[in-house]
């Protein structure tokens, strides 16, 4: 009886074999390389729960407010600032006042206790964000944190890694708006971004910062 | 294909063995049976891999897990002046012996982070000390007293002040006998009112005051010399030739900061004529170590070389022609005599340039024989002002009254605000038995010390930030105290204890605070309140110089007391104040701690120092432990072999050996000196013995190095010979031969001038550094295994073949920022790389900490954790951290940064300006609190920068030039002014 297989089988069964282990092998290093990019993993488009159902479809998008009237910080610090309980109640003292839905933030502004808010868009302490320059030079909110105007309950937009980051660090001309258009939740540029883009670099003095210690420190 | 027989069977338990010594080993001991197991030592190759493998799948694994959870707390009603995210600064004060030094205290969202020189104030201008600065890692000590106690059992302030209220319906119908207050020297305005009214309520009430290193005898100096009690203020800037006799003047310790900083102008040649430095002391100090000439002499001789002097100046001076007998009285050495004539025909030359200045610890004859010399020489450098502080006699003879009436049953109250009398007291003064004599004590301590164990009532003090007061500062400056944080603990101020005795115990000190002030000064207060706390001061408050008649009869008549030297009187002790822990009252600041000495570089105790030929003669070696004996039971001491140090003399630091239960980190540390101080010879005495133990001590010293091998890194040269020099100094600062064009830095171009003729070694610039950067403390083993991760060191190098009397050159070290930087060239995983303005750049996230760079680091400036120092911080311990900088993990290596978070945040703030940043903007930790501005950063692209100017300055010279690393920090040579006569 002849065999079974041909001799050329084993060459093909080694090769097949090597192959294998080199597949396992790049998956074992690739694999948690493309899973800590996958949504899994960063939490992009997870809303996150709060303690106030507070509904940013209801206050940006019905009511117009501008993103700085509660975030008043964005513009002189680098965080964007959590707006403090007395500000809720700037309105919230008239309108809505006996709402059950309220109600803990009546209880944190009688209390003097803070709402324990979470935390949607987390960085690593290693990472020293400001958000007053990134406004300053025309990068817009809608750009990091997406169309807060049509989310019920706020959610990480983007995956805030660090080859996200680099990506405008490297070409801000492709991302850049004018100052005046920075909250605007629709603004799309009326002609070409590229070239507004490169007109706002000059006129704002961006310069393309990619050294470690702009972030890292 | 591998033989299936290899492989274990399944199921199958067989005893896997080596070799026959395996095999035949006798069986473990049963747990069952015998005494404990012995511990499993037997850590093999292969089980270390193994847990190194797991270890590294496990923490490959925590990368796939999801980011923790983290809350965000908004205040609900947020302060007007607070922008979360934005640092305040807060003009306020530390007292340190009575007297303030003006501070602008950083603050994140409320918690105090770094403690910096209020630079508006009038006295110390933007200096601070090493000290001063410490006082942020007291606040947050987890250590700290929390509760107040009665008999050592947990009580309440109010309890406190039921039990006071009753005691005092009591002395005040005594009248106040038996009441007694034993102080800390204050200079508050505030304080002496309430003193004032307690003397009215209680008119038999007696206030002392009492410091382990007290002013007294400058004092009684002047009493002698003028008749009445002056203090000696300073002005160097007008100082051409400078008499140090045991007065440590530039080692920024409470009161030197403007004269450190007057100092260093003098000493730039590009100021014209340097001045020039005689020291004359007993132990090699900070001061000597910036000396143009050195003399060592043992403490008894020290004093009788300035009235010497004196004697000699009589020939020269007519006004001091009546104190020529004293030239016979005090006969001097050869090597002495030739160093008093040359001084003194240099002072008589400097005229009103010249200046004596005496150390706290000089008796007073001699501070008054200064008074006499600088008054006939018309110096302008000292001036007489009436002294700032209450009371002017804080010394051991004012406790020893104390003490007596207190075993005599005559005092029945005693309040304590004073630091921890029980330690610091001299040891023949038993103050702690005295004080159990005493039925009601009051003790307000920020820990539970060796005091608090023996008082009736202990307060917890409230640490400087968190409470309101006022004191005066070295030049009478009325200087305001706000807190910046509300009490961590329960507590009290030395005001609300006070007044705990007046039935006001409830008045905050806030409250009394603005009430004085108003009444002292009702014009437009409430406006004027507002600008003195922004100022941290009242200006114009100063108390102004007097021109008191000095009496010369008095002085001549005390001088000829003074027995001649007696040259038998053997080993002599010589105790001094510690520059970290002061006397005792810092033990508990780990950044003191392991701040190395400025002189003698050891860490986290104290020790006895003594010249290397006494050490040969007493048959001594480093680390030998001995006892030191004076009339008394022992002090056990460790040797440090210390050049620079007088013969027959040993010296050994206060504030070590301590007791207390609350302290942790400090008890046991070092050795007490207490034995050896005596209420009638609390500095220096004859008669010591020395006997070896026959044992040795393991010593934390951070540079034992004593030579530069050749090279020139710490660069010294004199006056006449810069021109020679100047060649030298260019040639290590030239540009080298390279084929590379080299990388352009066309924005800015960031570095450092680092002058080491202002340079004098006080460390400051060390502490805020730490405090800065959340560098962490290691502890004394780690110090000894050179794994201390200071960024910024202090180096300290001996000049010269003499090791009895060499010269020093310090020179503070931290990364010189190389534009080709070995470190970048070998790291594997590109976690240290070069920036686009320069900076050599150090990624914490990419290390994995092979250690390489540090290896290849010619500068040895890279610092490795080897340990994971922070984790075990408490929550308190953690307010501590500048939040701008990351806290570093194990195995990660950090260096100087050249505070890279600053430049960062004068970046955005300018461009929020839309303008470039200035010169000055920036100011690195270490150039902040330098308080003689040796330090200089800037833009080297900027042609107007102060760093630029000095990278351009013939004295210019780079470390390491022939290597071709091109560093960014520039050194400038130190230049001394040495007197030809005594070359």
């Amino acid at each position: 009886m002849s065999s079974l297989f041909k001799p050329s089988s084993n060459t093909a069964f080694r090769v097949a074999l090597v192959a294998l282990a080199l597949l396992f092998g790049g998956g074992l290093i690739a694999g948690p390389m493309i899973y800590v990019r996958t949504p899994f993993f960063t939490q992009q488009q997870d809303p996150v729960d709060q303690p106030v159902q507070f509904d940013h479809r209801h206050h940006v998008g019905d009511e117009g407010i501008d993103c700085r009237y509660c975030h008043y910080l964005v513009e002189k610090s680098p965080s964007a600032g959590v707006p403090p309980t007395s500000l809720c109640l700037n309105c919230h003292e008239q309108i809505w006042n006996k709402s059950p839905k309220l109600a803990p933030v009546r209880e944190s502004y009688f209390a003097d206790r803070p709402i324990v808010w979470n935390k949607v868009n987390k960085l690593p302490h290693f990472v020293y964000f400001n958000h007053s320059i990134h406004v300053r030079q025309g990068v817009g909110c809608v750009t990091c944190h997406g169309r807060v105007d049509e989310m019920a309950q706020v959610e990480k937009a983007q995956s805030l890694a660090m080859g996200w980051c680099l990506e405008c660090h490297r070409h801000p001309e492709r991302y850049l708006r004018p100052r005046d258009q920075i909250t605007n939740m629709t603004y799309k540029p009326t002609e070409d971004q590229l070239a507004i883009g490169k007109q706002l670099m000059e006129q704002y003095h961006v310069e393309t910062r990619t050294s470690c210690t702009t972030c890292h420190r | 294909m591998p033989s299936l027989k290899s492989f274990p069977i399944a199921g199958q338990r067989q005893k896997l063995w080596r070799g026959l010594d395996e095999h035949g080993a006798p069986p473990a001991p049963s747990r069952e049976l015998g005494a404990a197991p012995p511990p499993d030592d037997a850590t093999s190759r292969r089980s270390v891999l193994q847990l190194l493998g797991a270890s590294a799948a496990l923490a490959s694994l925590g990368g796939c897990l999801k980011p923790p959870d983290e809350k965000i707390l908004p205040y609900t009603r947020q302060p007007p002046e607070v922008t979360p995210g934005n640092p305040l600064h807060y003009a306020t004060a530390a007292v340190i012996d009575g007297r303030a030094t003006g501070l602008l205290v950083t603050a994140n969202e409320g918690r105090p982070t770094k403690i910096e020189g209020n630079p508006d104030h009038p006295s110390s201008r933007g200096a601070v000390g090493p000290l001063e600065q410490a006082e942020l890692l007291r606040l947050y000590d987890p250590q700290r007293l929390g509760v107040v106690q009665h008999l050592g059992q947990p009580s309440a302030w109010r309890d406190f002040l039921q039990a006071t209220a009753e005691k005092a319906r009591a002395l005040r119908d005594s009248r106040g006998a038996g009441l007694r207050f034993l102080m800390e020297p204050g200079s508050s305005p505030l304080v002496g009112r309430l003193r004032q009214r307690l003397a009215d309520t209680y008119p038999q009430a007696k206030f002392s005051s009492w410091s382990a290193i007290p002013l007294q005898q400058i004092h009684d100096g002047a009493q002698l010399a003028y008749g009445a009690a002056y203090e000696v203020r300073l002005d160097l800037s007008r100082a051409r030739v400078v008499l140090s006799l045991d007065s440590d003047l530039l080692a920024a310790l409470p009161g030197t900061l403007p004269a450190m900083r007057d100092w260093a102008e003098k000493r730039d040649p590009a100021n014209g004529r340097l001045a020039r430095l005689y020291a004359v002391e007993t132990n090699l100090t900070v001061t000597g170590m910036n000396a143009d000439h050195r003399l060592r002499l043992k403490p008894t001789h020290l004093h009788r070389f300035g009235l010497a002097l004196l004697g000699r100046l009589a020939a020269q001076v007519p006004a001091l022609s009546r104190y020529a007998p004293l030239q016979q009285r005090f006969p001097l050495p050869p090597e002495s005599a030739k160093f008093a004539d040359a001084v003194a025909k240099d002072l008589v030359a400097a005229g009103r340039g010249a200046l004596v200045s005496v150390g706290p610890r000089q008796p007073p004859v001699l501070h008054a024989a200064a008074h006499a010399i600088n008054a006939a020489l018309g110096s302008a450098c000292a001036a007489a002002a009436r002294p700032v502080l209450h009371d002017t006699n804080a010394g051991p003879r004012t406790l020893e009254q104390l003490v007596e009436e207190m075993r005599g049953g005559k005092v029945d109250t005693l309040v304590i605000t004073a630091w921890n009398p029980v330690y610091g007291a001299p040891a023949d003064l038993n103050f702690s038995k005295a004080l159990s004599q005493v039925p009601y004590s009051v003790y307000r301590s920020l820990y539970l010390d060796e005091t608090a164990d023996r008082a009736t009532w202990v307060i917890p003090s409230l640490h400087p930030l968190e409470s309101w007061g006022d004191a005066r500062a070295h030049d009478g400056t009325v200087t305001f105290i706000q807190p910046l944080i509300s009490p961590l603990y329960s507590g009290a101020s030395e005001v609300e204890t006070l007044a705990a005795f007046l039935g006001e115990g409830d008045r905050t000190a806030y409250t009394q605070l603005r009430a004085f002030w108003e009444s002292e000064r009702p014009d437009h207060f409430a406006l004027n309140w507002e600008k003195w706390l922004a100022d941290g001061f009242i200006g114009g408050t100063a108390t102004p110089p007097e021109t008191p008649a000095v009496r010369h009869d008095q002085i001549l008549a005390a001088a000829m007391q003074v027995a001649p030297a007696d040259s038998s009187a053997g080993i002599e002790i010589n105790i001094v104040p510690d520059y970290r822990v002061w006397d005792g009252r810092f033990g508990n600041v780990s950044w003191l701690q392991e701040l190395p000495d400025p002189v003698t570089k050891v860490t986290w105790e104290n020790a006895a120092l003594l010249a290397p030929d006494t050490a040969r003669k007493l048959g001594l070696r480093q680390g030998d432990r001995v006892d030191l004996g004076l009339r008394g039971p022992p002090a056990h001491a460790t040797v440090v072999i210390a050049p620079g140090h007088a013969e027959d003399t040993i010296t050994a630091s206060l504030g070590y050996g301590r007791r207390g239960a609350g302290e942790a980190l400090c008890r046991g540390l070092g050795f007490d000196t207490s034995p050896l101080r005596h209420t009638d010879a609390p500095w220096f005495s004859p008669g010591l013995t020395v006997t070896p133990v026959g044992k040795r001590a393991r010593l934390a010293q951070t540079q034992e190095h004593h030579s530069m091998e050749g090279r020139l890194i710490a660069a010294t040269t004199t006056v006449e010979k810069l021109k020679e020099t100047g060649e030298e100094l260019a040639e290590s600062r030239a540009p080298l031969l390279t084929a590379y064009p080299g990388p352009a830095y066309p924005g800015y171009r960031w570095g450092m001038a680092i002058d080491l003729s202002r340079c004098t070694g006080c460390s400051s610039c060390m502490v805020a550094c730490v405090a800065e950067n959340n560098i962490p403390m290691v502890g004394k083993e780690q110090v000894a295994l050179s794994r201390e991760m200071h960024w910024l060191r202090v180096d300290r190098y001996f000049i010269g073949d003499d090791t009895g009397n060499p010269g020093v050159v310090v020179q503070p070290l931290m990364c010189v920022h190389c534009e080709y930087a070995p470190c970048e060239y070998v790291c594997p995983v590109n976690a240290t790389v070069h920036s686009d303005e320069g900076l050599n750049e150090m990624i914490y996230n990419r290390c994995v900490g092979t250690r390489y760079c540090s290896n290849n680091c010619p500068y040895k400036v890279r610092r490795f954790n080897f340990f994971s120092y922070t984790s075990d911080y408490t929550n308190t311990e953690k307010m501590a951290f500048n939040p701008d900088v990351t806290v570093r993990a194990r195995g990660v290596m950090e260096k100087c940064t050249y505070c890279v978070q600053r430049i960062e945040r004068a970046r955005i703030e300018t461009r929020l300006q839309d303008r470039r940043i200035r010169d000055g903007e920036v100011l690195t930790a270490c150039q902040q609190a330098c308080p003689s501005g040796a330090i200089v950063f800037g833009d080297l692209n900027d042609a107007n920068a102060k760093v630029r100017r000095l990278h351009e300055d013939e004295r210019r010279y780079d470390l390491l030039h022939e290597l071709g690393t091109r560093p960014r920090t520039a050194y400038l040579a130190r230049v001394t002014n040495p007197n030809p006569e005594l070359a």
